[in-house]
Parts: C-alpha cells; structure tokens; sequence
C-alpha cells in the first residue's frame, strides 16, 4: 500500500519526463526516417533502419559547416573578452582604492537590468555607422557589452572575498600591480571563470534576436539564424531538416551532459544576484 | 600599501576597456532611445522633433493593445505552467525517497541549452496539423480534437507561449528545487511532528521561506512574457494577421521593417517602462507578505 502510493505520488515527475524528452526523441528519430515513415508507417517509434542519408545530405548539401565555423568564432572570441574585460574591472572596482569605484560599479551593474529591446535600435544604427555590418565584429561587440555587467557582478562577489593578507604578502614580495592582478587574484576566482564562461559561451551559441537584426550575410550567419531558413525551403523534407536539427543541437547537449551540475550552477547563478 | 592599490594608471587600464565598450554599446544606446522616441526620424534624414507625438499616436494605435493583450496571456502561461507546475514538481523531486532525481533534473533541464530556433521549429513540426504529433496522438487515442494550432487567431498565442513554457521550464524548476532544498529538513520535520500532513507542511512551512526564489521566479516569467518576440518571429511571423503581435514584434516592425525608428524607440521605452513597472509591482506584493 505504501509503495504504491509512493509511486503514485511520483507518478507526476515521470509524466513530466516523458514531456519533456519524448519531442526531442521524436525528433532525433524522424532525423532518421524518410518521409513515408515519419508520415504513414511509423510516426511515433524509433526508425526501422537508420538513414544516415539523411546526416550526409544535411552536412555537405547546406551551410551547416559554415554556421557551426561562425557560431564557433563568434561565440569563442566574445566569451574570452567578456572575461578579460571584467576581471579586470571587477578587481578596480572590489581591491583598489579610488574615489567613485561605487559610482562605477552602481554603473554597470545597471546594465544588467536593460532589455535587449531597449538597445536594438540605436545599437543596429551604431553597426551601421561603425562600419560593422556584416562583419564578426557586428555580433561579437553587442555580445561582449551584453555580458560584461553580469560577469562583473560574479567576480565581483568572489574577489570581494579575497582576504587583505593576500594582497599585503604580495605586495611586501615585490609583486607589482599586474603581477598580483594575473598570478594571486585570476587563479583564486577560477571557480568564478568557469561559472561565467559557461554561461557565456551558451548564450553567444544561443543568441537569436540580435543575431536576426544584425546580421543578413549568408556567410556570417550563425546555427540559430542559419537554421531558421530551413524552414521554408526544405519543410518538406522532414528527414533532413531533423537531421540538421539534431545536429545543431548536438554541441551544448554534449556539454550539458557533461558537465550538468556546472552548467545548471552557471544558468541559474543570475537568481543570487538579479532578484 | 594604499599607494599600491590606488596606482592611478593601473586603475584606468583595468576599468576603461569594459567601461568603454559598456558605455557606447549598452548605456549610450539606451538614452538615444529615450531621445529619439521623441522625434519623427526615419534613421538617415534629418530628425523631427515632434515632442510626445509619438507617444500619443502610439495610445491610439489598435497594435498596443493587440501587443499588451498577448504579453499578458504570455506571461499567465508561463507562470501557470512553469511556477504552478514547477513548484509542485519540485516539491515531489525533493522528497528523499524519490529514485532517479539525477536523471528527472537533467531531462527538464536538456531543452534549455537548446537554440531557440531548433526548439521553435521541432514544435511547428509538433504542431503541424495533418503530420504533427499532438494531432497524429490525438487521433490514435480516439480523441475528436484535430486543431490547427498555430493559425486560430484567439488561441495560437497560448499555443506560442507554451513552447516558450516548455523549453525553459527546467530553468525555473531548478531554481525551485534549489529554493526547497535550501529550507532545513527539520523545519518541515517538526510540522508534520504537530500533527501537519506531508502537503500542509508544505505550504505553511516551505512555501512561505521560498518567498525570494518566487520573487525572483515571477519577475523572470512575467518579464519574458511582455517581452516575448522570437516565439512568434519563428513560429507564425506574428500572424495571423497581427493577432501574435507583441511589443517587441511591434518595435521589430515599425523599426526594421518600416523604418520608421522614432515611433518604435517610443515602443521600446513603453516596453521598458512596463517591465519595470511589474518588477515593482512584484517586488511590493512579496515584500507586504513579509509582514502580513
């Protein structure tokens, strides 16, 4: 009797497994069908012969590779910025001592609470002006500012904790600034650095909005705006557009599943500091 | 030792660069919003001003409504969906003597790491009325409900909605389960020694201490929701009609598409305006429950 009201009573948790997973293992499975098996014979289960066909065509018949080469650069490239630029900023305005280090932290930090919708405009004017469209730099500039406030406010948190002694011992070891900066102060945040790197690089993979604004050149597209024009074109082969699907997604699931515990720790450390 | 933490050259080089690249591209960006929503401006001739011309065009315009309508309905499905849904979930995942909490967490938690626009099309797909899956299960149950779901002009948004609701429910599921597991055992422990049942402990036990995890759940949720565009973007291009229009669908519009850019930077500050205002709101209502 009590076992079977336990099970009842995680009954709901399975249900919302099956929720959650079986569209995505539905997909992974059409990605492996042709059309008269997703349509007729089989639409539910897993395929009855693997048509790897179907991977080929999507990897050497479309942009795919292109798309992952720029979500890649992009991606890359902004994530290393954002993190050299609020480390160091993060460290000017916890360790040293100047006058409106507050001011300056107050300032950035409300950047954190600005909706994307609230900079489209001016700054899809500014790449403009700037000579940026079409270029890397059109995205990788709007996703590092994006990211700064944010991961300002986590290393922020971690080195305000960073006991005075350190900073004495280095200082009475002849370290100048830089070398406390780089070989004390970075090493003792790395816990920090992975938080702030996974968040970033998924995001940047992510991004969609800015990426559809700024960007028209098929050869800098990234995944997620390169994918939405699938759609049209290719929406009567459902194999091939599952196949592409399945593919894009492939990168940050393997991440995730690897490292679950950081990325959720990552994804969810805004609540610490948002609310 | 003050000398060296204040060596005013090493503090400009640290701080300019992220100061500069935030100042140009984040914070200038927003006051010329600010400033040009009070101008006629197509974004190449000379600008008009028109003072709160547009401001008021836009109080008249049937889109704001149309936009306002939706980002409520948006914003209800997330919070009945995720907050409802997730907060019972997570309370039953907490329980010590569930088996294979490891792998629950991790299946909510797969569809958020997912681009938008994969997730957006694999439910156009789900969708689809002849091959999609809901329909294609509906009819092997025998149940009489084939739908279109994405072209009634009344219901489409809440289908729209729930795509988002779907693929970041296991975001706030996490930040649920973490503010249930950040309560003591023994808090719930001696309410059910009084005589409280599983359930009513948790209600007048946990539910009250995650007071800040539902703080923060809501202004996620309701501020997605006003904000929601790419949904619509991908999955019905805000039709049909205008019926999927949102505030950002409207600034997306009257900006890029008609380049009509003092008009959209005025949409863009009400947008703004709003969501501030219900993080407010939100933050008021949590706060006087404290001393309620």
């Amino acid at each position: 009797m009590k076992q079977a009201s336990r099970i009842l009573m995680q009954l709901p948790l399975w249900l919302y497994f099956v929720i959650s997973i079986y569209p995505l293992f539905w997909m992974v499975s059409y990605s492996l069908k042709n059309n008269d098996e997703i349509f007729v014979t089989n639409p539910f289960g897993l395929p009855m012969n693997f048509r790897i066909e179907n991977y080929v065509a999507a990897w050497s018949q479309f942009n795919i590779p292109r798309y992952f080469l720029n979500s890649i650069v992009v991606s890359t490239v902004a994530t290393v910025l954002i993190l050299a630029l609020s480390l160091l900023f993060a460290f000017a305005v916890t360790r040293m001592q100047w006058r409106f280090r507050g001011l300056a932290r107050i300032y950035m930090i409300i950047g954190m609470f600005m909706p994307i919708q609230v900079i489209m405009i001016p700054l899809a004017i500014l790449v403009r002006d700037f000579q940026l469209a079409n270029t890397y730099g059109a995205l990788i500039l709007p996703y590092v500012a994006i990211g700064i406030p944010f991961s300002v406010m986590v290393f922020s948190g971690y080195m305000a904790g960073i006991p005075r002694e350190v900073e004495e011992a280095a200082c009475m070891d002849g370290a100048n600034i830089y070398r406390l900066f780089f070989q004390v102060v970075v090493p003792m945040v790395t816990p920090a650095i992975a938080t702030v790197t996974i968040f970033q690089y998924l995001n940047n993979w992510n991004e969609f909005t800015l990426a559809y604004i700024l960007i028209s050149e098929e050869t800098l597209k990234t995944l997620p705006l390169g994918l939405l024009f699938f759609q049209g074109s290719y929406s009567t082969d459902w194999g091939a557009m599952g196949a592409v699907m399945t593919l894009a997604s492939l990168p940050m699931v393997l991440i995730y599943l690897f490292f679950s515990e950081q990325v959720e720790r990552a994804m969810t450390v805004g609540s610490a500091v948002k609310g | 030792m003050h000398k060296y933490l204040s060596n005013k050259t090493a503090i400009v080089l640290f701080m300019l660069p992220a100061l500069l690249v935030y100042s140009i591209v984040i914070f200038y960006p927003v006051l010329q919003t600010v400033y040009r929503s009070l101008f006629e401006w197509d974004g190449l001739s000379e600008a008009v001003f028109i003072g709160l011309g547009n401001y008021s065009e836009l109080m008249g315009d049937p889109l704001l409504l149309t936009s306002l309508r939706n980002g409520l309905v948006f914003a209800v499905v997330l919070v009945v969906f995720q907050i409802g849904l997730g907060t019972v979930l997570a309370l039953v995942c907490a329980d010590p003597k569930v088996k294979g909490r490891k792998l629950l967490k991790t299946a909510y938690f797969i569809p958020v790491v997912l681009s938008v626009t994969v997730v957006c099309q694999l439910w156009i797909a789900i969708y689809d009325p002849t091959n999609g899956l809901i329909n294609r299960l509906f009819d092997m149950l025998g149940i009489p409900y084939q739908q279109n779901w994405l072209s009634s002009p009344t219901h489409s948004i809440i289908a729209i909605a729930f795509v988002n609701a779907w693929q970041y429910m296991g975001y706030q599921f996490a930040l649920l389960y973490a503010g249930v597991k950040s309560i003591p055992e023994q808090y719930h422990e001696a309410a059910t020694i009084d005589g409280c049942s599983k359930w009513m402990a948790h209600r007048v036990v946990t539910l009250p201490l995650m007071k800040e995890t539902f703080k923060f759940c809501f202004i996620i949720a309701i501020t997605s929701g006003i904000g929601a565009f790419v949904q619509m973007l991908i999955m019905t291009n805000g039709g049909p009609g205008t019926s999927n229009y949102t505030l950002t669908f409207m600034i997306y519009r009257y900006a890029f598409m008609e380049s009509n850019y003092g008009y959209a930077s005025a949409v863009s500050v009400v947008l703004v305006a709003i969501s501030l205002l219900a993080t407010l709101i939100i933050n008021k209502v949590f706060d006087r429950n404290e001393t309620a």
